[in-house]
């Protein structure tokens, strides 16, 4: 069998640079791309033409077709849907729905659930209540401005820098010596820090994996392809605390002897994108990395919430369709171009500095009800107040939804989602469970991506489960089978449930059998996933959210994650 | 870097289902499980692709939280794995119900009504499982019809990959692939296009990668394609190109009729066929078959051609392509009966040969003859005719090459395979074509290349295999000694000789490289217009190379300096000692079947049977004393000489088996003339041919499906043809009318079967000792081999010493000489000839076969995009190409493949016929044409068909220009059958 990782995705097969920066520059040049400029790009670069089919296909940027004039793109993802987005959906497709100057289409989740229902004209994220007046004046030919990324001016509590302090002192120390690489890791380590992407794999152990691979080069990634409906907080982090992440980047890379990283950001993120560059632009006129050879850059995602899976997202950096890989190899053994390669989320890159000034007692002081440090939260649905907030780990749903205001209205909860779109529902009656990995799991849910999504009563539970249901399957990448086929199947019987008011007389026992083989055949944790919250929703009744067993927070230690070839981690 | 068998490796030792299995390190659990007699059930696997792992059928139980699919996970140490627990096998019913809900009705389906081996319903039916249980149907995504010979319907897809794969990893033409996502994702060709228009060449190995019906065969000529076990199996050899790829015909016996055709394993071929191989072999149920023995009327003489377009008078006259007008030429024979068309032959050739001597008879024999119908053919010329004027179309293709061979290291044939190429680090494709000419071997090169292998293609057109080079040296036509001069130049200046070699296996060294000195990479590089720079890069990576193997076909040998281009191409490996090793040598391509064979059955005027040359009193004894007759004691003259003589009044009386010299000889109008000029002629084929126009007898001859005999493929393996069909009407084997022949003019020949005659030829031939019908096997025998009871044969030859007398190479140092008609102001373009992959010689078996005809109708030009543009020609438009010897029209193609200032011309079209132009230089060794390089002018005649004159007057008569024989090209919309999705 082949050795390269990944190789089933035609990785390795066409070897040379990623066509995607060329395909860009041809759509940037022509607006679309023509297809004799493709034949042409094939011929240039000698790859062949389904190459290109397979990437332009998969990518939703790219267009074969010139565009109408405006674009406008509308989330119907969970937050948006249950602040009226389909109803707004439906006034916008009559006003739009036929107007030739205007490409009209749904959008998946644009991680601007705290502005729900949101849209955007021409990529420009926007509360979907102003979308007219932009389009508007898109179509009178003035280009829609980048709104600057939201800043709140909170400190959160993860940032150890006074405001206007930050001097990277930590990675000034690391690259001196003076902080040895095995102490981070042994810092680290101590701390109890997991991943925050959603599988909580444990962060120093991680590292210390990448660190001891002997193969070079080595890469390092942040993983900022937040994608997961409800799930904006890294998105936040960016705008607040680019110096953070950036330097916990760098002592990743420093400790584990990576050359060349990454910030890999979901192109919807334009704002965050500039906070991040100017940031680095910074960091280089600053000095601090002066005399290494440590090389940082962002990389702006063509698209796609299958990119947050790690091995997506660098099939997507190496140039191909986003398909995960089967794993084995994970990436900290066999990552980008095969490379060891460390992979962290936003959050966790983010914590990492305070944990180095302060140590890893003082983190583990910071969490309650048994947990450690602090969790950032992205509330979103029928609360008053959708934010972000970084609380103490173990911080109780109920405390976090007093923080967000309470339900819209004060009206009752209904239920709610406590870890992103792949964590099962649970009910009110969950509201005491500590917001922490252990807990949260035997509560029949997860911690996932750090993102609560509250639903009031008077909502049809079902219609939110098929909602969470239609994501992951408009986001599946279609190669194998069961998340492919299944995720389909399973939302068109729902659909159809829901349309008329009973669907097939054994809809129970086919979604469970479904449910069972998507999560334990498919590659991914996409697949695995994707059919478990809208069957919590239907176990409610019978007492509960345990609808399937949650993945296992922690790994065996000699492997960085997702040990039996699937982690749920969506974002790192 | 070289793929070598990989080192022993270290085991891992797991349970599988209860049982302790050791595997090899880097075993997957399939492959573990397998090994171990258990099956776990897959359908995106196959054992000749690497895994992909997305069909998930193959999930087991590893104790883990989810499954892991077996055919990618690799075993460890210790692994507990549950193979078919209760739990594992409602998975994977559940996956199969869920592809199955989307598969047409299994009475509709593609591949169940047809070979009826769906892998995806025998799993349905494993699992006791309905289409219609209640999951929502799918349908509707489209199908496909726009290939000839290949149905897709995207309904019947599974999405497993087998055809990506297939596609890339095999055959290396990577047309396939996945679009889109999700649920909407499906197969595609190129840039979503739709098959028959894609840059799909029809190689069918998708079909055969197919495990449902989502690809599959169409049937050719009404003829159904059935299960396996409803036809006849038989296993022999493709009829095409000297690859010689073993295949499997499934025959029809009740229509007497092939429904389809399998690639079968072989170690050279594995499997693999061609568009030609998998789906070229209906030419044999062609109703133009000729089934009696013909005579020319007595009022159809004075002897000339028959047909208008034979005249010449088609010339500048747009219309259909086709084949010989039989309307016009038949009614100028009269049916026989085979004892007075062969008395007829005997006794005319006789006459001949009486009144005018030996030197008045000459025989065309042909490489797609068997060994022994080669073997039988040159002893009637020679031993009833004493005569060595015996000559076949190697003479056309690697006679120059042989003779270099021949000079230089003592054999014309290969010193490796071209699976060889494999355990190569540097291979040198010279002047082949090899996507078009060897498809299946440059599937093997495009897969070294992919393995490592680093890859120069030198080549003055770009072809499709340059795509594939690391380097690609696009030289001028006619420049090749100027490039491998530099280079040697290079590889001694650096000192990367093989001194050992040298001065143990080579003479002449010294002369070699006093004349090289003269070529310094920008001497070099100013005649054939390579940079200095990449001459020097390619000696280097030559001269550094562990192994080092060059494989060339015509662009090489087709030149009047065609011996010298192969001279250097000898010095080249000799000098750095890139022979007699694994991935080294010397690999003329073979161009037909039978070329390597006919040659070494002594069908060139110069050698006997396995190359003892004429012209030595041993050898003649030798073949005097076994065949009992005076031996002429000159070498005979070449097909090109014994055109030129018939014009002179030398050649009188002519034998053709299966040539057909009028569209394959240069300088078509010289050899109109000569065939005119001859007293007799007979001609012995299955088709009417363009030469037998000119023919006083044709004798219906069997094809290569309806005989049994023995082909030498490129390689030298020696394998048996074995009768597909019933010969149609009086029509018989070449063998016979040869035995019919000289028998009735005192040779008496007396074979009972060809076995019989393979024989007595491997009595006679060294190189064939030991072979016979009963040791060949299914897949033939490498010759030389010590051992054909136990062993395949020899792949490396002169790995001790080199079969000339003193057993050295002798190297032969060659001075750059331009070509012999060089463009000018009247005649600006240089045209360089050669072949499409679709079609075959002279035509006349592909364009009666239905698929190559309809992928490839008609006749074009080649034409460089700009100089396309600077003389107002565009794609399609008819344009018209003069040379000092004629003129033709034909269709434009705008190439990015072709230098400015060249064009290229295929061969095989009668109505545009290449050769009309082509020059009747040759080479003075070889005695080759110089079919690669002429004078030529290129004029814009008249606007693409439908633009309005000319050619629309022809589509008014009834077709679409191009004789009305395309195919339905229209492809079925592929429309989405899902919801609305987003865009992400």
């Amino acid at each position: 069998m082949s050795a390269i990782p990944g190789a089933e995705a035609r990785a390795g097969r066409f070897p040379g640079p990623s066509l995607i920066p060329k395909l860009t520059a041809i759509q940037r040049e022509h607006g679309w791309l023509p297809r004799e400029e493709l034949a042409r790009l094939g011929r240039e670069e000698r790859r062949p033409l389904y190459e290109i089919e397979g990437l332009i296909s998969f990518y939703p940027h790219f267009r074969t077709e010139p565009p109408p004039g405006v674009e406008l793109t509308v989330c119907q993802d969970l937050s948006c849907w249950l602040h009226g987005g389909e109803e707004r959906l439906r006034e916008l497709r009559e006003i739009y729905g036929e107007d030739a100057g205007v490409e009209f289409h749904e959008v998946s989740c644009l991680g601007r659930c705290d502005a729900a229902p949101a849209a955007a004209v021409d990529d420009r994220p926007i509360r979907a209540a102003g979308v007219e007046t932009l389009v508007e004046q898109a179509r009178g030919g003035s280009p829609v401005p980048d709104p600057p990324a939201r800043r709140t001016g909170v400190r959160f509590q993860n940032d150890p820098y006074e405001p206007g302090a930050r001097d990277y002192r930590l990675l000034r120390a690391v690259l001196s010596g003076e902080l040895e690489g095995e102490r981070v890791v042994a810092e680290l380590k101590e701390s109890g820090l997991r991943g925050m992407g959603g599988a909580g794999f444990p962060t120093g152990t991680k590292w210390e994996l990448v660190a001891k691979q002997e193969a070079r080069p080595k890469y390092a990634i942040c993983n900022a392809d937040e994608s997961e409906p409800g799930t904006f907080k890294d998105r936040q982090i960016m705008a607040e605390q680019p110096h953070l992440v950036l330097e916990g980047l760098l002592v990743g890379m420093a400790v584990t002897g990576a050359r060349e990283g990454w910030v890999f950001i979901r192109h919807e993120y334009g704002p965050e994108e500039e906070v991040l560059r100017e940031e680095l632009a910074r960091i280089r006129e600053s000095g601090v990395l002066d005399g290494t050879d440590l090389e940082l850059d962002v990389f702006v995602s063509p698209g796609g919430y299958i990119l947050g899976e790690e091995s997506a997202l660098l099939e997507c950096m190496e140039g191909h369709r986003g398909e995960p890989r089967n794993k084995p190899p994970f990436p900290g053994v066999a990552g980008l171009w095969g490379k060891p390669t460390l992979m962290n989320s936003v959050e966790t890159l983010a914590h990492v500095p305070v944990i180095l000034e302060r140590g890893a007692d003082w983190w583990k002081a910071q969490g309650v009800n048994g947990g450690t440090g602090f969790k950032f939260f992205a509330v979103s649905g029928h609360v008053e107040r959708p934010d972000v907030y970084c609380v103490p780990m173990g911080t109780t749903g109920r405390e976090l939804l007093d923080m967000a205001g309470g339900v819209t209205g004060g009206r009752d909860l209904l239920a709610f989602q406590p870890g992103g779109a792949s964590s099962n529902f649970l009910g009110p009656e969950h509201l005491d469970v500590p917001l922490d990995f252990g807990p949260l799991q035997e509560a029949g849910s997860m911690l996932g991506s750090g993102a609560l999504v509250a639903i009031a009563e008077g909502t049809d539970l079902l219609a939110a489960g098929t909602n969470v249901l239609r994501f992951f399957r408009n986001e599946s990448c279609g190669k194998c089978v069961p998340c492919r086929v299944g995720s389909h199947k399973a939302h068109q019987m729902l659909t159809e449930t829901l349309a008329t008011g009973n669907g097939p007389a054994d809809l129970d026992d086919r979604l469970t059998e479904l449910e069972a083989t998507l999560r334990l055949t498919s590659i991914c944790g996409l697949g695995q996933v994707a059919l478990g919250p809208v069957m919590s929703v239907m176990g409610m009744e019978r007492g509960g959210a345990a609808a399937r067993p949650q993945p296992r927070p922690a790994e065996p230690a000699d492997r960085p994650s997702g040990a039996d070839g699937s982690s749920s981690d969506h974002a790192g | 870097m070289a793929i070598t068998a990989p080192p022993a490796t270290r085991t891992v030792t797991l349970t599988i289902d209860g049982r302790e299995v050791t595997a090899p390190e880097g075993a997957t659990i399939w492959e573990a499980a397998r090994d171990a007699g258990i099956e776990i059930p897959v359908l995106c696997h196959d054992e000749r692709y690497d895994p992909v792992g997305v069909c998930r059928v193959c999930v087991v139980d590893v104790g883990a939280r989810v499954y892991a699919a077996a055919c990618v996970r690799p075993c460890e140490d210790g692994m507990e794995v549950k193979t078919a627990t209760p739990e594992v096998e409602q998975r994977r019913a559940t996956l199969t119900q869920l592809l199955l809900s989307d598969q047409p009705p299994a009475e509709q389906d593609p591949k169940e009504t047809t070979t009826a081996d769906n892998e995806l319903l025998a799993l349905a039916r494993r699992y006791d499982l309905s289409r219609e249980d209640g999951i929502p149907l799918g349908g509707g995504r489209g199908e496909d019809h726009s290939n000839p010979v290949i149905s897709v319907n995207h309904d019947a897809c599974i999405m497993c990959d087998r055809c990506v794969r297939a596609c890339d990893d095999i055959q290396g033409n990577d047309v396939i692939g996945r679009s889109g996502k999700g649920y909407t994702a499906r197969i595609v060709f190129d840039l979503n296009d739709p098959m028959g228009e894609s840059s799909c060449v029809t190689c069918g190995e998708c079909v055969a990668a197919c495990p449902t019906g989502a690809i599959v065969n169409k049937p050719i000529r009404g003829v159904p394609v059935r299960p396996r076990a409803e036809l006849d199996q038989v296993e022999t050899v493709c009829p095409y190109c000297g690859v010689g790829c073993a295949l499997t015909y499934n025959v029809d016996r009740e229509r007497n009729a092939i429904a389809f055709a399998d690639g079968r394993e072989q170690p050279g071929s594995k499997r693999r066929l061609c568009v030609k191989g998998r789906y070229g072999w209906d030419y044999a149920q062609d109703p133009q078959r000729l089934t009696k023995p013909l005579i020319r009327r007595e009022d159809s003489y004075p002897k000339g051609p028959l047909s208008s377009d034979v005249r010449g008078e088609g010339r500048g006259r747009r219309k259909p392509g086709g084949l010989v007008n039989y309307d016009e030429v038949l009614p100028h024979f009269r049916e026989a009966e085979w004892d007075e068309a062969l008395d007829l032959v005997a006794r005319r050739l006789a006459e001949i040969h009486r009144e005018h001597g030996s030197g008045a008879i000459a025989g065309f024999g042909s490489a797609k003859c068997s060994n022994e119908e080669a073997y039988l053919f040159q002893k009637l010329i020679r031993a009833g005719f004493g005569t060595n004027n015996i000559d076949h179309c190697t003479r056309l293709c690697h006679a120059s090459s042989v003779a270099a061979l021949f000079e230089g290291v003592g054999s014309g044939a290969v010193s490796t395979t071209y699976g060889d190429i494999i355990n190569a680090d540097v291979a040198v494709l010279a002047g082949t074509n090899t996507t078009a000419n060897h498809p299946v071997a440059s599937s093997f090169f495009k897969q070294a290349k992919r393995r490592g292998t680093t890859m120069i293609v030198v080549d003055p057109r770009r072809e499709r295999i340059a795509d594939y080079a690391d380097i690609y040296c696009q030289i001028k036509p006619g420049t090749d000694v100027a490039f491998y001069n530099g280079m040697m130049h290079e590889i001694i200046a650096l000192d990367l000789v093989d001194r050992e070699f040298i001065s143990q296996r080579v003479t002449n060294y010294g002369e070699l490289a006093k004349t090289v000195r003269q070529y310094p990479p920008e001497r070099a590089a100013q005649i054939c217009g390579v940079g200095a720079d990449t001459i020097r890069e390619v000696a280097r990576l030559w001269g550094e190379a562990g192994a080092a193997v060059i494989y060339w076909g015509m662009g090489i040998s087709q030149h009047t300096t065609g011996t010298d281009n192969a001279r250097c191409l000898i010095a080249l490996c000799s000098i750095t000692g890139q022979v007699g090793r694994p991935g080294t040598g010397l690999h003329p391509l073979r161009g037909q079947n039978n070329v390597q064979g006919a040659s070494d059955a002594g069908l060139i005027p110069m050698f006997y049977p396995d190359y003892q040359l004429v012209t030595r009193e041993d050898a003649r004894e030798r073949y005097e004393a076994v065949w009992g007759r005076e031996l002429d004691p000159e070498r005979g003259l070449t097909v090109t000489e014994i055109v030129a003589s018939a014009l002179t009044g030398g050649v009188r009386g002519m034998y053709m088996m299966g040539e057909n010299p009028f569209l394959s000889d240069p300088n078509v109008n010289k050899v109109r003339k000569a065939l005119a000029a001859l007293e007799f002629l007979t001609v012995q084929d299955i088709f009417l041919t363009e030469t037998a126009e000119f023919a006083d007898v044709i004798l219906p001859a069997t094809s290569y499906m309806e005989k049994v005999g023995t082909y030498t493929n490129t390689d030298r393996r020696v394998q048996l043809g074995r009768k597909v069909l019933d010969a149609p009407g009086d029509a018989r084997e070449d063998w016979r009318i040869v035995c019919d022949v000289a028998t009735r003019i005192g040779l008496p020949m007396d074979y009972e079967s060809p076995s019989e005659v393979f024989d007595e030829m491997v009595s006679l031939m060294p190189n064939y000792r030991g072979l016979s019908y009963d040791n060949l096997g299914a897949s033939g025998k490498l010759y030389p081999n010590p051992d054909p009871e136990h062993t395949d044969g020899t792949v490396v030859l002169f790995d001790e010493s080199f079969g000339t007398d003193d057993g050295k190479a002798h190297l032969v140092p060659a001075e750059w000489l331009p070509a012999k008609e060089l463009p000018d102001e009247e005649f600006p373009f240089v045209l360089n000839t050669g072949r499409l992959l679709e079609h075959w010689h002279t035509g006349s078996m592909t364009r009666r076969s239905y698929a190559l005809d309809a992928i490839q109708p008609a006749a074009e030009v080649y034409l460089n995009p700009d100089d396309a543009a600077a003389l107002g020609i565009a794609e399609g438009d008819f344009a018209r190409v003069t040379s000092r010897r004629g003129s033709i029209e034909l269709r434009a193609r705008v190439s990015h493949r072709d230098t400015p200032g060249t064009c290229f011309i295929p061969f095989h079209f009668r109505e545009a016929a290449a050769n009309i132009l082509t020059i009747d230089e040759i080479d003075p060794f070889g005695k080759i044409p110089e079919y690669k390089f002429c004078a030529v002018k290129v004029e814009r005649a008249g606007p693409a068909a439908g633009a309005g004159n000319g050619a629309a007057a022809t589509r008014a008569e009834g077709d679409d220009g191009y004789g009305g024989k395309r195919t339905e090209v229209k492809a079925a919309s592929p429309s989405e059958g899902t919801d609305e999705m987003p865009a992400g």
